[in-house]
């Protein structure tokens, strides 16, 4: 297919299983499932983008784009968020919130941080099922991400 | 003021006192020729300076020269040979020696004496009248309420005024002799060799004290001191003023306890704030997540087996999803609510016609298609939050086109009502469904509904909303319905006063 040859890989933050399956089968109903890669918590998130622990040996590319919840277990996604807006080589990194939180502070807090996007997760399966895709193709297809980042 | 016997002493009519001293003159001399006459000599020298000696006591130093030269003339013409002559001869030297010395000595030690006299006269006067004017300010003293004491620089009490007795229980005999702070037992706010060190360079001193009274009782003044100086610049006394402020020093007490208390429960306050918005935070995340999976898990299974289950299973799983997103939708809207109840209000004046006008459109989309007659009265400016009042006005107008909606000619009217001087009133009223006045009491309580879902659709949330606002700006929300003969709904806040316009 066209487009998954031109699919950028997807860094998926999220500790609930429940979550990441419904993601996932939402971006596999779009064909956009095939590059993902999951961290189950903030610190596996940061070791992703470091290339430490068991993400070592991964490729040196930067992910196209980073699906980042807010509440994880370790590290925070803040935490995350704050710690790859300040440093150089993953500032160019696309961030989306995709948390429950509709709470102003979270929002207030992920802008001030540098957030590239803020999306609430809708209790409803079609919405969500909905903004996954749109999220995924605009991130992952659409857009053009920094060089040095994955595209296949 | 002088005694009359005094006065006496110094006679000012000048005849009364030469005329003494020529008449106790001619009375020496008279006795002087009697004792001649009974062959006693010598006895007219004596006489004669008695008459020097009570001239100079009584008419002072001119009528005593006189009496002198009247005496030496009188003497020489009457007892010293020849006699009725006033020549004299060398034997008489003596004698005149003697009664011109004597004399002026008598005349000398009544001019001193006088003087003396004079000025001791002076000084007491002096004294009296000082005397009279301490008395007068000692007694102005005691007119005043304030209390007054007087203490030298042993701090030994000398003055004592009636404000004094009155306030610490003792009489001025009691208390002027003895050590003022051993008597009050004066507590002192700093050490004080600071306070007399204070009072020693500049003049004065101010501040609290605690004293104790007569009857053991602890009393707080305000307390000034003014140090007396004398002329050499010397500190002889302190003037020290009182005022009894232990009743406004306790109260201050307690509206420091009261402050306490308030921060504490402020504090508190804060930290149950603090916990509800972590609650809030946990109900927002925590309980729409697994929401977002039963609805996600229930489309999924639908998806895989829709086509081989029966219609109920069907109806079943749809029934999920619907259970799911109404409780979405709840926990959505509580949320809301509960924010209103944390949110800070930021308070402008602002037209409540335009705001009415901003809410209509937002409720457009609900009236379309329908028949709506709205008639949108004359409205006040309004003091307050504007986007929690806007959303106010939106759910009332949404309830109003909501429960309406069996109506062919549905009519919405918005206005302002009579209110009294402070308050405004502002009312949404409908010709809808309407509802029993005994359920008056449930309209605004969260979750609480009158109608079945099945036939007006919500959760039950919008008018507790719309009264937790009203009561945030210090107004009031209340209903008249009758059923399926409409509904008005009313809310009342203060008017505007003095708020500068802020479009």
């Amino acid at each position: 297919m066209e487009t998954v040859n031109k699919l950028g890989r997807i860094l998926l933050v999220e500790d609930d299983p429940k979550d990441v399956e419904l993601t996932l089968t939402a971006l596999e109903e779009y064909n956009l499932a095939n590059e993902v890669i999951v961290a189950r918590d903030g610190e596996e998130a940061l070791e992703y983008l470091y290339s430490r622990g068991k993400f070592k040996t991964r490729s040196s590319d930067n992910p196209a784009v980073m699906l980042l919840d807010l509440k994880l277990p370790k590290v925070d996604g803040l935490e995350v968020l704050k710690q790859i807006k300040s440093e150089e080589k993953l500032r160019a990194i696309p961030v989306v919130v995709l948390t429950s939180s509709r709470e102003e502070k979270d929002m207030v807090a992920s802008y001030r941080l540098g957030v590239n996007a803020y999306v609430v997760k809708p209790v409803d399966f079609h919405e969500f099922v909905n903004a996954i895709k749109e999220l995924g193709v605009f991130w992952a297809v659409i857009n053009e991400p920094p060089p040095g980042s994955v595209r296949k | 003021m002088s005694q009359p016997k005094l006065q006496l002493h110094f006679a000012h009519s000048a005849i009364l006192r030469y005329g003494l001293a020529v008449a106790s003159v001619t009375i020496a001399l008279a006795i002087a020729f009697i004792l001649e006459h009974h062959e006693f000599h010598r006895g007219a020298i004596p006489l004669f300076l008695l008459a020097v000696a009570l001239s100079a006591w009584y008419g002072g130093v001119g009528p005593a020269m006189l009496a002198i030269v009247l005496s030496t003339l009188s003497f020489d013409y009457y007892f010293t040979p020849p006699f009725h002559s006033l020549r004299f001869t060398l034997e008489d030297v003596p004698a005149f020696f003697f009664l011109l010395t004597f004399g002026a000595l008598i005349t000398g030690f009544s001019a001193v004496r006088r003087r003396l006299e004079a000025e001791l006269l002076q000084a007491r006067d002096r004294l009296e009248i000082e005397v009279a004017e301490r008395t007068q300010q000692a007694s102005l003293l005691n007119l005043t309420h304030d209390t007054i004491f007087v203490r030298d620089m042993n701090d030994v009490i000398t003055y004592w005024n009636r404000g004094a007795e009155e306030l610490y229980g003792w009489p001025p005999k009691e208390a002027i002799g003895k050590s003022s702070h051993d008597l009050l037992r004066t507590v002192f706010p700093s050490p004080r060799d600071d306070i007399r060190a204070e009072l020693l360079r500049t003049g004065r001193w101010e501040g609290e004290l605690k004293h104790a009274k007569a009857d053991g009782t602890e009393v707080v003044v305000s307390s000034r001191w003014s140090l007396r100086r004398d002329e050499q610049e010397r500190p002889v006394a302190v003037l020290e003023t009182n005022n009894d402020i232990t009743v406004r020093k306790r109260r201050e007490q307690q509206i420091e306890g009261l402050n306490q208390e308030l921060a504490k429960r402020s504090t508190e306050l804060e930290a149950i704030n603090k916990e509800l918005e972590a609650f809030a935070y946990s109900v927002s995340h925590d309980l729409r997540a697994p929401l977002r999976h039963i609805a996600g898990f229930t489309e999924l299974l639908q998806k895989k087996i829709s086509s081989v289950v029966d219609e109920k299973s069907n109806r079943y799983l749809a029934m999920i999803l619907d259970a799911a997103k109404r409780m979405g939708n709840l926990i959505d809207d509580l949320l809301a609510f509960s924010r209103i109840g944390r949110a800070e209000t930021q308070k402008t004046l602002f037209s409540l016609t335009q705001l009415v006008r901003e809410a209509l459109a937002e409720g457009r989309q609900d009236a379309e298609g329908r028949n709506i007659a709205w008639k949108i009265g004359a409205l006040p400016d309004f003091y307050g939050d504007r986007s929690m009042l806007r959303l106010v006005l939106v759910n009332l107008i949404s309830n109003a086109i909501k429960f309406t909606r069996t109506r062919t000619q549905a009519e919405i009217e918005i206005g302002c009502a009579d209110g009294n001087t402070d308050d405004l009133v502002v009312f949404v009223r409908d010709n809808g469904v309407g509802f029993d006045m005994k359920y008056v009491n449930k309209l605004f309580g969260v979750f609480q509904r009158l109608h079945d879902s099945d036939a007006f659709e919500g959760t039950g949330i919008g008018l507790a909303t719309v009264q937790r606002i009203i009561h945030r700006h210090g107004g009031k929300v209340w209903a008249e319905g009758v059923v399926d003969g409409g509904a008005t709904i009313y809310f009342s806040a203060p008017k505007p006063r003095g708020h500068l316009w802020k479009p």
